[in-house]
């Protein structure tokens, strides 16, 4: 009993330390771009002024239950995913439940959420919210493939499934899976573009057109959770690239390093990138980033 | 006694020549008579057949003269059973036609009547006898009655389809005559027994010139591809039960003097598997044919043609499995294909041109013979677990047994050919909407009764084949064993 | 008399009395459809157990039926679905046309493929096989919609199966002498290469085309969507199964036995992802639900296949897992499509749009299934894809698995859009007279959900039955203990631990739940779906705001080179072209009697000619 009541404890801390990582990065991202763009920008801190302002609305209307439901389903892939990923190599604080799954369920389990979601949005009947989660689910068809075949070929060269086995082969050797997998770890990264949606993926979202697409009728703690959920999803998923190819980190200080310069990628090409279409996007993935997949699996069976 | 062989073509006969007298009597007694006969042949066919499943085959010799210079009938239990089941085919299309057309006159049923006892007592005069010249008549006897059958609408159309006939039978009597005067040129002897006592003496080249026209006469009779242009404009114009009869009887009969040429008097080695030769072609032709009609009768014509070019397969195979095949493919075709003809020829009883597509719908009003005909198409594919699957799984057994793959592979695909023509009549039957404005026909009580009668046969055999498998076993070993049969007929010296 | 004999007595007469009560009462003969079903499966599941035979001579074959451990677990899905879906045909097909001939059918499916699963002899394997084929094929036609081109696609395609099968029986019987399975398999290892060869695949070209594989498939979407649903449901989540049941058997007891073994399966297994990959793709592109859950049954299936022909441990129970679930999902995924026929008369997407707040059960069983269906966690078909994976990559298949991959994440777009399609979306006023399906529908499929529920987290409930059919085909059990709790793992040891997982979603869900609803749902009120943001406009109760049409054009532009070609398209050419060749044959019989004549002349000149080779 005490250990789950630890457990829980530390899920919470996780999930604090996720929120407020998540959001900085947001900030952050939104302050980089202005200042690329030539503007001044909001201040780092501006997704925090957001939520809060979010959190504290009132909600007068929903659509019903799957609506009302959406943003939970949401919050439940981003947890679990932070749950999976190991945030620090040695550190009780952090406790999560890798032991419980390994990279295969950490796939699925982050499917979870955006079929919850685009439940949701579709039952709004708001025909821009379905358009952009159609749009969004035949993009992660896309980014999947890469991002599988970067996964496969670890695996293989590895022969374990789980997170914590590549760290341990990492810690290991000495050599970071980014250097002895680089590969593997091109065709991650150009997955991980897809798997934010920042520019030139962004048609799902469409901030112009389609109103922000699967969001369009969500708003004040709807768009609170869903936002909160964004942010802890961002620093898991850093996190676990970090932990797969950049050899994890000790403490939060090297994390959060490693995570924003990681994060800077995606971020800095979205900056000189147009808009791509849906289908683009997709044979996008399939052709440079697939082939270095399939180069990393080459590797894999070769090595 | 229980009865004997020579019973089976005398009573017919003379019935056949009653039946105008008594017609002057009663006129109903034209059609009566006939059923009262065939009812009695079929008590005594059974009760013979029993006989001589204990007690070996009969010999009947005519006349006094014994052979080889007289002639005999022989009721084994290779020709008892096909005695048997055409005389059972024949009672039953005679129930079906009892009042197939009530609106016929007085004088064409007499004629029908008249020439469907001939007919039947042509065939069986052809299973039973022992003489090769003896055969002859019989096959002349029968062929005269189909042509007049074939014509027995007096249409247009039907006269030249028993014209086509008449003009490939003569050609048949032609060769026939041929064959039989080599042989008896060469031997001396007409008797059959005595003739494959004696085959070895022959000069080869002859012997082998003998038996092809043999083949050739009979095949024409048998409906072998490509001797067969009469049968299709025959079944089409012919009235429907008298398509049964052909189907049921007279192919059945002509079947059986190909294999007691092949099996018992010739022993030409290659005969076996010129039969497999001819019988896939005309199995392959004849169903590939069928697929591309638009007449239901013409359809099942050609069908029944690539039935009979299985079972010529079947014999083909030579071994006693395989005979037992053949003889089972026979007994189901008999029974299968009678049900189909009788049924289907209701399901476009009133239309003129028999189009296929003048079936759609037709189950709404003829339920029950609709569920007959569809019982017979499913059966007569060889699907379990009706009376068709279990011959077709002793053709492939039999096959398989000798090596046959390749036939084997062909059969089955032609297999697949006749599935789909029969599923899509099926389909049209009931699922399809009735277009045309032509009026359905009730089928009439006795009709019915035979159709379920034959039903019931087809679903007994599927379910239990053990009913009949005991006799078709005993059977094919009696067509194997061909110095029984010599010595039977030979030794009945006085 | 032995209980397996009842059993089939109790089906075939109860086939013939429920066709025929028809005639009497309505009511009569829903009940005696139901006993037909549900008495057999109680008597089955109560009284026959392994190592009982019954036998039946006919026609001097002798037919042994008994049931084994592996023979039961597919029982039990062949019983258990066929029972669900028997009570859901009783609402579904209230007031239709040809009720008794539906029933009837149904009831020989079902003893056809009991017959199969507890054949012992091949005679009567081959025999129920054919009966399921025709008795699936009546159904099938039962809507008498196009049914010339459908089912005939499906009986030729099925004969051609089973005729291979009858072929490779006889050959077999011609080399052992004998009926019996057990013989065949014993006699294998010493037949000639050839026929090691020849007779699995004849075997496997019968079980593949029940199974839709890849080439053999192209019969399934249109029969799968044209039967009344309430069959495909078992049709496509039993029927199928007897494929996989039979590929199965021929994989583990002949063809592993063999060196060449090896490139059987890897061949089968790039087939069965193939088959997945294409099925999605062609699931993805259909407006309407019943042929969108045809193409997914297919993929489905092609999962299964690849499972199975991996042949590793953890492959065969990935497959046979998958098998399991794929017959509960699909099962009520079809239900489903049939309450909605039903209540609304269409199961077009481009039609029908928001029934969730009108038909909310059939919803959640609509949601579970496709959660199970994508194989996301908690439901049990995760449990089956992430077995199947990691077969996959234990096992080398590094390609294999990025197919099965891009196949089962492309099915969320179908998965999305078959509840956008029906259940989300706008709300219109066509529809607001639509209800919830009747009880008697709606408790088989929440039954299943329920089931499916249950099995994501304790997937050792059917574990252990595929485990110890393993063992009964010849498998070394290397996993045991395992069975009983609610982890699953690979060889390498990698492992889901599915209990805590479980109880960790509820709680987060649970939580965001309670959160978002706090000071919340109460107030707040609900609003039409016309009562939206658009573009700071309100809607006209008039405007069309529903989006259904080329719901998925951008993926489906993506992937448009590949779909290109459609192997269908071939098959007919195929047809076309022999019906052209059959015309030319049937024009020999010209109708001439002069020519006829000429053929005597010819066939004897030409026999007299080779008399010599002939003779």
């Amino acid at each position: 009993m005490e250990k789950v009541l630890l457990d829980i404890l530390g899920a919470i801390v996780t999930f604090l330390v996720a929120f407020v990582v998540g959001m900085t990065y947001g900030g952050l991202n939104r302050k980089i771009t202005a200042r690329v763009q030539n503007r001044k920008g909001p201040p780092w801190y501006q997704n925090f002024i957001d939520a809060y302002k979010l959190s504290s609305k009132k909600s007068a209307i929903h659509h019903g239950v799957m609506h009302h439901l959406g943003p939970a389903f949401l919050m439940v892939t981003s947890v679990m995913t932070l749950l999976i990923v190991p945030v620090l190599s040695h550190n009780n604080w952090f406790p999560n439940l890798n032991f419980q799954g390994d990279l295969i369920f950490l796939l699925y389990i982050m499917t979870f959420g955006p079929l919850g979601m685009a439940l949701g949005a579709g039952q709004t009947g708001n025909p821009n919210s379905a358009i952009g989660v159609t749009r969004g689910l035949s993009m992660m068809v896309g980014f999947e493939i890469p991002w599988v075949l970067a996964l496969v070929a670890l695996m293989i060269q590895y022969h374990t499934t789980s997170i914590t086995g590549l760290m341990a082969v990492q810690a290991h050797s000495g050599t970071w899976l980014m250097f002895s997998s680089p590969f593997a770890f091109i065709a991650a990264v150009m997955a991980l573009f897809g798997m934010f949606r920042y520019s030139p993926f962004d048609i799902v979202g469409a901030p112009t057109e389609l109103a922000s697409g699967p969001i369009a009728e969500t708003g004040g703690k709807y768009l609170f959770v869903m936002m909160s959920s964004g942010s802890v999803f961002t620093f898991a998923k850093l996190t676990l690239y970090v932990d797969l190819f950049l050899g994890g980190a000790d403490n939060l200080f090297i994390l959060i390093i490693k995570t924003f310069a990681l994060y800077l990628i995606p971020l800095l090409y979205s900056l000189v990138s147009p808009r791509y279409r849906t289908e683009q996007a997709i044979r996008w993935f399939w052709g440079w980033p697939s082939f270095f997949g399939l180069l990393a699996i080459l590797q894999a069976i070769i090595f | 006694m229980v009865g004997t062989p020579v019973l089976f073509i005398a009573i017919p006969l003379l019935a056949a020549f009653l039946i105008p007298l008594l017609g002057m009597i009663w006129k109903e007694l034209v059609r009566i008579v006939p059923g009262l006969v065939l009812t009695y042949l079929l008590i005594l066919a059974v009760n013979l057949l029993v006989h001589v499943l204990a007690h070996g085959p009969v010999v009947e010799v005519i006349a006094g003269w014994v052979p080889p210079i007289g002639i005999n009938l022989v009721f084994s239990v290779f020709s008892g059973f096909l005695v048997t089941l055409m005389i059972f085919l024949g009672l039953l299309v005679w129930a079906y036609s009892y009042r197939f057309k009530r609106n016929v006159d007085y004088e064409p049923a007499l004629k029908y009547f008249l020439m469907l006892m001939m007919l039947i007592t042509g065939s069986v005069g052809i299973v039973l006898t022992g003489d090769i010249f003896n055969m002859f008549v019989f096959i002349e006897i029968t062929s005269i009655s189909g042509y007049g059958l074939t014509a027995f609408y007096k249409g247009r159309d039907s006269a030249e389809a028993s014209f086509k006939y008449v003009l490939l039978g003569s050609v048949a009597s032609t060769f026939l005559l041929l064959a039989i005067m080599i042989i008896y040129s060469q031997l001396g002897t007409l008797n059959m027994a005595d003739i494959a006592n004696k085959i070895h003496l022959m000069n080869p080249t002859l012997k082998i010139v003998s038996y092809i026209f043999f083949v050739t006469a009979l095949g024409i009779e048998a409906e072998i591809f490509p001797l067969n242009g009469w049968a299709p404009d025959a079944y089409a114009e012919a009235p429907g039960p008298v398509g049964a009869a052909f189907a049921g009887i007279v192919v059945k009969a002509s079947v059986y003097a190909i294999i007691r040429y092949t099996f018992t008097i010739f022993d030409l080695s290659g005969a076996f598997n010129f039969l497999i030769i001819i019988g896939m072609i005309t199995l392959i032709v004849a169903e590939t044919a069928a697929i591309r009609q638009e007449k239901l009768k013409r359809m099942l014509a050609y069908s029944s043609i690539g039935q009979m070019g299985l079972v010529l397969v079947a014999f083909g195979f030579g071994t006693e499995e395989g005979v037992f095949a053949a003889l089972f493919l026979m007994l189901n075709h008999a029974i299968i294909k009678s049900l189909l003809f009788f049924s289907g020829s209701y399901l476009v009883y009133n239309s003129k041109c028999k189009y296929i597509k003048e079936v759609n719908g037709m189950s709404k009003f003829l339920p029950v013979t609709s569920l007959l005909f569809a019982l017979g198409a499913f059966a007569i594919v060889g699907l379990p677990p009706f009376a068709g699957f279990w011959s077709k799984l002793s053709v492939m057994t039999a096959a398989a047994d000798s090596n046959m793959i390749l036939i084997m592979v062909l059969v089955l695909m032609v297999s697949v050919v006749e599935l789909v023509y029969y599923l899509r009549v099926v389909n049209r039957i009931y699922f399809f909407k009735k277009e045309t404005a032509i009026e359905p026909k009730k089928p009439t009580f006795n009709a019915l009764v035979v159709m379920i009668v034959l039903g019931v046969i087809i679903l007994a055999i599927g379910f239990y084949p053990d009913v009949v498998t005991g006799v078709l076993h005993k059977a094919s070993a009696s067509l194997m064993d061909k110095s029984q049969y010599i010595h039977h007929v030979l030794s009945l010296r006085q | 008399m032995e209980m397996i004999h009842i059993i089939f007595l109790i089906f075939l007469g109860g086939a013939v009395l429920t066709y025929f009560s028809g005639k009497i009462s309505k009511v009569l003969q829903d009940i005696f459809f139901l006993a037909s079903v549900l008495v057999p499966a109680y008597l089955f599941f109560a009284y026959v157990g392994a190592g009982r035979e019954a036998t039946l001579s006919l026609g001097g074959i002798t037919l042994i039926w008994g049931v084994n451990h592996f023979s039961w677990l597919f029982s039990l899905i062949v019983l258990g679905l066929g029972s669900m879906a028997a009570i859901y045909a009783i609402g579904y097909m209230k007031g239709k046309k040809r009720k008794g001939y539906f029933y009837f059918n149904f009831i020989l499916s079902i003893m056809a493929m009991m017959g199969i699963l507890l054949s012992i002899d091949l005679i009567s394997f081959f025999i129920f096989w054919e009966i399921m084929t025709w008795s699936s094929y009546l159904v099938t036609i039962y809507n008498g919609h196009d049914i010339q081109r459908i089912g005939i696609k499906y009986f030729v395609f099925s004969a051609i199966g089973a005729y291979a099968m009858l072929m490779a029986i006889v050959i077999v019987h011609h080399l052992t002498g004998s009926f019996l399975m057990s013989s065949m398999i014993n006699f294998y290892p010493n037949m000639s290469l050839s026929m090691q060869i020849w007779i699995p695949v004849m075997f496997l070209l019968a079980f593949g085309v029940k199974a839709a594989m890849m080439p053999l498939h192209v019969w399934a979407p249109d029969a799968y969507s044209n039967a009344p649903m309430a069959y495909t449901s078992i049709f496509s989540g039993a029927l199928s199964k007897m494929g996989i049941y039979g590929m199965v058997i021929v994989l583990v007891t002949m063809i592993n036995q063999i060196p060449q073994g090896f490139w059987f399966r890897e061949v089968i297994a790039w087939l069965g992802g193939i088959t997945a990959a294409i099925g999605t793709l062609w699931a993805i592109k259909q407006d309407d639900a019943k042929k969108l859950l045809a193409y997914s049954s297919v993929a489905q299936l092609g999962y299964i296949i690849t499972g199975i022909a991996i042949g590793t441990e953890l492959g065969m129970l990935a497959g046979l897992f998958l098998a399991v679930m794929h017959a509960l999902f699909k099962g009520t995924l079809f239900m489903v499509t049939g309450a909605i026929e039903k209540q609304t008369g269409t199961t077009n997407f481009n039609e029908v749009t928001g029934l969730i707040r009108k038909m909310p059960w059939t919803f959640i069983a609509a949601l579970l299934s496709i959660i199970a269906l994508a194989g996301i966690p908690p439901l049990g078909g995760f449990v089956g894809k992430w077995m199947l994976y990691e077969s996959l990559i234990t096992s080398n298949h590094y390609l294999l698995v990025i197919v099965i991959f891009f196949s089962s994440t492309a099915a969320f777009l179908y998965c999305y859009k078959f509840l956008f399609g029906f259940f989300l979306g706008q709300e219109e006023k066509e529809w607001a007279h639509v209800k919830e399906a009747p009880a008697v529908m709606v408790v088989p499929m929440l039954i299943m959900a329920v089931m499916m529920f249950v099995l994501g987290t304790f997937p050792g409930i059917i574990l252990k039955p595929i485990n110890s059919g393993l063992m009964d085909l010849g498998f070394v059990d290397s996993f045991k203990h395992l069975w009983e709790s609610s982890v699953i793992l690979n060889v390498w040891g990698n492992h889901v631990v599915l209990q805590p997982i479980l109880y960790w979603i509820i709680g987060i869900f649970v939580f965001f739940m309670i959160f978002l609803t706090w000071k919340g749902f109460k107030t707040t009120r609900y609003v039409s779906t016309k009562d939206i943001s658009s573009s700071g406009e309100v809607p006209a109760d008039d405007e069309n705001l529903t989006f259904s049409v080329g719901f998925m054009q951008p993926f489906m532009r993506a992937v448009a080179p590949a779909m290109r070609r459609q192997i269908d398209k071939y098959y007919n050419g195929i047809a076309d072209g022999l019906e052209s060749l059959f015309e030319f044959i049937r024009r020999i019989y010209t109708g001439n009697g002069q020519t006829y004549t000429i053929y005597v002349i010819v066939f004897v000149v030409i026999v007299l000619l080779f008399k010599n080779i002939l003779f």
